[in-house]
């Protein structure tokens, strides 16, 4: 263990802890999940890094999201987010999700994610080496250090223009809303 | 099989038109209400594999087109003829004001999501299909998104580029 991080290690345990376990939620989306096999396999061996994938959101807290999203995609995507446990960190993969990439005009991707669910970084390009993974997770602790990966924090604070988003695009949503939403009615009678 | 499968659809059609474009390809224009006549002859002269159906947008002609692609399948038992590797592409045109078709699911129980598809992309109806239900799509659009009179870069302005980032709207 690296002996200038013992400070950091006795002052938050908890957090380096996640800091050095990122736990991988395996959901596919777009052409970018074809880099993951590589870098988890003994090729690049993400788990150097602490990086595993694993089967449920329920065992998660980093989700990369690999590629274009369809509207469709959008559903699962938000479900998934909303069933990780904080703190989860999100990463956007590839250009698609920055602004659609070249998708840019089409009728039925998504392209803005961020304005459905909340990113903390981004990896450029298209498609990124999986050399750009560990780039990435490696920035994502410095973010973690610096308490700026905050993406669950602001989803929470910001969640009533967050679901109002995904409605726009959605449509009706059919499951609950995660966190209480301050009606119209409920805020004039505060008011 | 001693007379070749263009012959035999010559003889037996009259108003078929056959479009020779390549050795293993052969076109076959087809006059709609004599669709599934074709598919049936040709379904028991061994091509019993529909690859594929397909949906054209001539907007200027005012026309839709329907594609089905057949192949058949190798027969162990037989000796190899030059059949088995040729694609018959069965074409026919519909209106496009009111767009209108038989299902041939009746013949070909695979072309189901194939009309599906068609029925979603382009809106064309099949009639006598039992499940027109939607099958990608996840929003409702005023134009099937696959015509050529569907202008997806207004729909891109209108729909995603109306949708305000969350900055924005944190002030």
């Amino acid at each position: 263990m690296d002996r200038n991080q013992i400070t950091k290690w006795l002052k938050a345990p908890a957090k380096m802890a996640n800091k050095y376990s990122l736990h991988a939620i395996y959901f596919c989306t777009g052409c970018g999940i074809i880099e993951v096999p590589p870098v988890i396999t003994s090729r690049w061996d993400a788990e150097r890094f602490g990086v595993i994938p694993v089967a449920t959101p329920r065992q998660a807290n980093l989700f990369l999201i690999t590629g274009y999203v369809s509207v469709k995609t959008l559903r699962a995507i938000i479900r998934t987010y909303e069933q990780m446990y904080e703190p989860k960190y999100t990463v956007g993969f590839g250009s698609c999700p920055i602004n659609g990439g070249m998708y840019w005009d089409s009728y039925n991707t998504i392209k803005h994610l961020d304005k459905y669910i909340p990113i903390d970084g981004w990896i450029a390009g298209c498609m990124p080496r999986p050399e750009a993974i560990f780039i990435a997770v490696t920035h994502l602790w410095t973010l973690i250090d610096k308490g700026m990966a905050n993406g669950y924090v602001r989803y929470k604070k910001n969640y009533e223009f967050y679901r109002r988003n995904q409605e726009m695009a959605l449509g009706k949503l059919d499951w609950p809303s995660l966190y209480p939403i301050q009606s119209d009615d409920e805020a004039v009678e505060n008011e | 099989m001693s007379e070749s499968i263009k012959e035999q659809l010559e003889s037996t059609f009259k108003a078929v038109v056959i479009t020779d474009s390549e050795e293993a390809r052969i076109g076959v224009n087809v006059k709609k209400d004599q669709v599934l006549a074709v598919l049936s002859f040709l379904k028991d002269r061994r091509f019993d594999h529909l690859a594929l159906v397909s949906c054209v947008d001539w907007i200027e002609e005012k026309e839709f087109e329907l594609v089905y692609v057949l192949t058949c399948y190798m027969q162990a038992n037989e000796e190899h003829t030059d059949q088995e590797s040729l694609h018959l592409i069965v074409k026919t045109r519909i209106s496009r004001q009111s767009p209108q078709f038989k299902t041939i699911t009746d013949i070909f129980p695979n072309a189901e999501p194939y009309e599906r598809e068609i029925h979603e992309l382009f809106g064309v109806k099949f009639v006598g299909h039992k499940r027109l239900t939607p099958l990608f799509l996840e929003r409702d659009y005023d134009i099937p998104p696959f015509r050529k009179d569907f202008d997806t870069r207004k729909y891109v302005k209108d729909l995603f580029d109306n949708i305000p980032s969350i900055e924005i709207e944190k002030k």
